[in-house]
């Protein structure tokens, strides 16, 4: 934890829109949004393009160091005036740390239990938060030099940290991705992937908005915002962190908070002043949703880690749905400052754009909820003997018999078979199975194959 | 009651020639809908406002047609791709009456029945829509009941089957994709 905390808060205070990164920019007196919206492109690009190379334990623990070191190297030209080696060396660390990044994935899943990966993640969180901090409040207060030494002290130290991970054999990695076990995997994991990505995307756009609208409004309470901007991120963290078992089932009670602090955070940034106590009022509730969120969708992409066999891969495009959706929220906001229009105006507008990504939230986390529990159960099923199976079907009451064809159907559908392998299994048409399918949700009255798997196994031993 | 006009039924044209059929119409209005956009954004360019109008009209009316149509051939097509028999020649149930339908092969299926130039379907639309019902078989002749809670309707057909064993083979098709159970009479 301690060396992706290291490696995470190089990439906050430099290169993910990072205060040491604005203030090296600004004393040179550079133009910023080339530079910062390069860097989280190739973030982007390196945090989903990971999981097609970096496939076992031992290529991740070389991928975390190697990519500390092309961060490391990539940062040097920051210490000398502004050149071409700037751009370049964005480019690189943006890319090589999105793939150190999901490449942690591999040893989140290993090191962790699943019902312990939301303690994990706000652990790695809120380490790396305080660091930044620190850092940020060097780079203002003091010298941006410093905190860019600083900053690459921490990929020394992460690098270091990394290098005493153990890596584990490939035989172990090689024997999880035989045909045998992936047959035996509730298959599919294509459209949760999807959902995550959009649900995480749409999230993290109001971060975005906050960096291009509310940001810039306190530029000139500089020392207060160096030390104070994350404290409330990070206080959200550790009360999320602490919540018993019993609640954090009940997350989508907190993703409710979180939107209404969001919102909340638009209405007073309209209402309120320029102040040091405006923006306490402010920071407090966007940070702090932020924190909410943060947590929220770190532990679902943690527990999807469980489903796929490249946890590289799932949990790199998990956090690429993070930064897309930051990048989308940034180009809006420059596009809606760039108009040009009063402060108060910009505020109903950035709120307008926040209320309409937050009213998406509550559907796309209700079908991420069904698919999860889906994968859940369908993994229970698996496990499960024939009879077993058989009674489990039949103890769920039908609004009409199911018909055998439809019977067969549903026993494919419960082994966790896409349309068209089950398709493949009867010799039947795609659309065909797709029309026995529609009939069995009719007669289970269920609207989705997830609510259809959720109805019958819900009752069923878990894991 | 038996009713007739109110069923899913639509003039289609015969089996795979009548799904060409179907096939052709759709791509007419696909190609139709197509000019008239590419029309309308042209004269709306050049600001000739009424023929921009009438040509809307012309692509709202084309697409209506070609979203029934590609529904149409999706169905044909289901009904096509699990036929569970195919007969010669059907007879369709009127109030008091009968009329035999103009057709060189009626094809039934999982999914409903292409009758020469119309399309009768069930089992697509969950518990609430139309289902078959009831299936009798004798010697001469298949009768089909299919409807929904409101109304249904039976159709003769005679099957053409002479072996015992070929009527036995379709009841259980029929029995295993529908869940209905032919009745048996006459063998």
């Amino acid at each position: 934890m301690a060396a992706f905390s290291f490696l995470f808060a190089y990439l906050l205070s430099f290169v993910f829109e990072g205060q040491v990164l604005y203030s090296t920019i600004d004393a040179f007196g550079a133009r910023s949004n080339t530079y910062i919206l390069a860097a989280i492109v190739a973030h982007f690009a390196g945090l989903f393009s990971c999981g097609l190379f970096i496939k076992t334990p031992s290529r991740a623990k070389s991928a975390m160091i190697v990519g500390m070191a092309i961060c490391l190297i990539a940062t040097a030209p920051f210490l000398f005036a502004p050149s071409a080696l700037w751009f370049v060396g964005l480019v690189a660390a943006g890319y090589a740390g999105g793939c150190a990044v999901a490449a942690w994935g591999f040893f989140l899943k290993r090191f962790t239990p699943k019902d312990e990966r939301i303690k994990s993640c706000a652990d790695v969180l809120i380490l790396s938060n305080i660091v930044m901090i620190a850092i940020n409040v060097i780079a203002i207060n003091l010298s941006h030099i410093i905190g860019l030494l600083l900053s690459m002290l921490c990929l020394i130290l992460g690098g270091a940290l990394t290098a005493m991970l153990p890596a584990g054999t490939n035989a172990e990695t090689t024997t999880a991705t035989t045909p045998e076990t992936e047959r035996k995997s509730p298959s599919d994991i294509k459209k949760p992937m999807l959902v995550l990505f959009l649900f995480v995307a749409v999230i993290t756009i109001t971060s975005g908005l906050m960096y291009q609208v509310i940001n810039p409004a306190f530029e000139h309470l500089t020392g207060f915002v160096s030390w104070y901007w994350a404290v409330p991120y990070i206080i959200a963290l550790a009360f999320m962190r602490n919540l018993s078992p019993k609640n954090r089932v009940q997350r989508s009670l907190f993703l409710y908070i979180g939107m209404g602090m969001i919102i909340a955070a638009f209405i007073a940034f309209m209402l309120l002043g320029r102040g040091a106590v405006d923006y306490l009022v402010i920071d407090t509730l966007m940070l702090g949703a932020c924190g909410i969120f943060d947590l929220f969708w770190w532990s679902i992409i943690g527990e999807t880690l469980d489903y796929s066999q490249n946890p590289a891969k799932m949990f790199g495009i998990g956090l690429s749905a993070n930064v897309l959706g930051v990048l989308c929220g940034d180009v809006l906001g420059v596009v809606i400052t760039s108009i040009q229009l009063p402060g108060a105006e910009l505020a109903v507008i950035a709120l307008t754009v926040v209320c309409v990504t937050l009213v998406m939230l509550p559907p796309l986390n209700h079908q991420l909820v069904l698919l999860l529990k889906s994968h859940a159960y369908l993994a229970a099923y698996d496990n499960m003997s024939q009879s077993q199976q058989t009674d489990i079907v039949r103890q769920v009451k039908t609004l009409d018999p199911l018909t055998v064809r439809e019977q067969e159907v549903l026993q494919l559908i419960l082994s966790g078979k896409s349309n068209r392998e089950i398709a493949g299994a009867l010799f039947i048409s795609e659309n065909t199975v797709k029309t026995h399918a529609r009939s069995i949700f009719s007669k289970y009255d269920v609207s989705s194959r997830a609510e259809l798997i959720s109805t019958l196994l819900k009752n069923q031993t878990v894991g | 009651m038996l009713f007739e006009t109110s069923f899913p039924k639509m003039n289609t044209g015969g089996g795979l020639v009548q799904m060409k059929s179907i096939r052709k119409r759709r791509n007419g209005y696909a190609l139709l809908f197509a000019a008239s956009i590419c029309l309308a954004v042209w004269l709306g360019a050049t600001f000739m406002l009424e023929a921009v109008f009438a040509l809307g009209a012309i692509s709202l009316i084309s697409l209506v047609l070609l979203v029934r149509q590609s529904r149409l051939l999706y169905d044909a097509t289901l009904i096509w791709d699990n036929r569970i028999l195919a007969v010669p020649s059907a007879l369709i149930s009127t109030e008091g009456s009968l009329r035999q339908a103009d057709t060189e092969e009626t094809v039934i299926s999982t999914f409903g029945m292409l009758i020469g130039s119309e399309i009768y379907r069930w089992g697509l639309d969950g518990v609430h829509g139309v289902r078959l019902s009831a299936v009798q078989i004798d010697k001469e002749r298949m009768c089909l009941t299919f409807g929904d809670a409101a109304q249904t309707m039976r159709v003769d057909l005679l099957h053409g089957m002479t072996q015992k064993q070929a009527v036995l083979d379709a009841a259980q098709k029929l029995w295993h994709e529908t869940g209905v159970t032919a009745d048996i009479t006459g063998w």
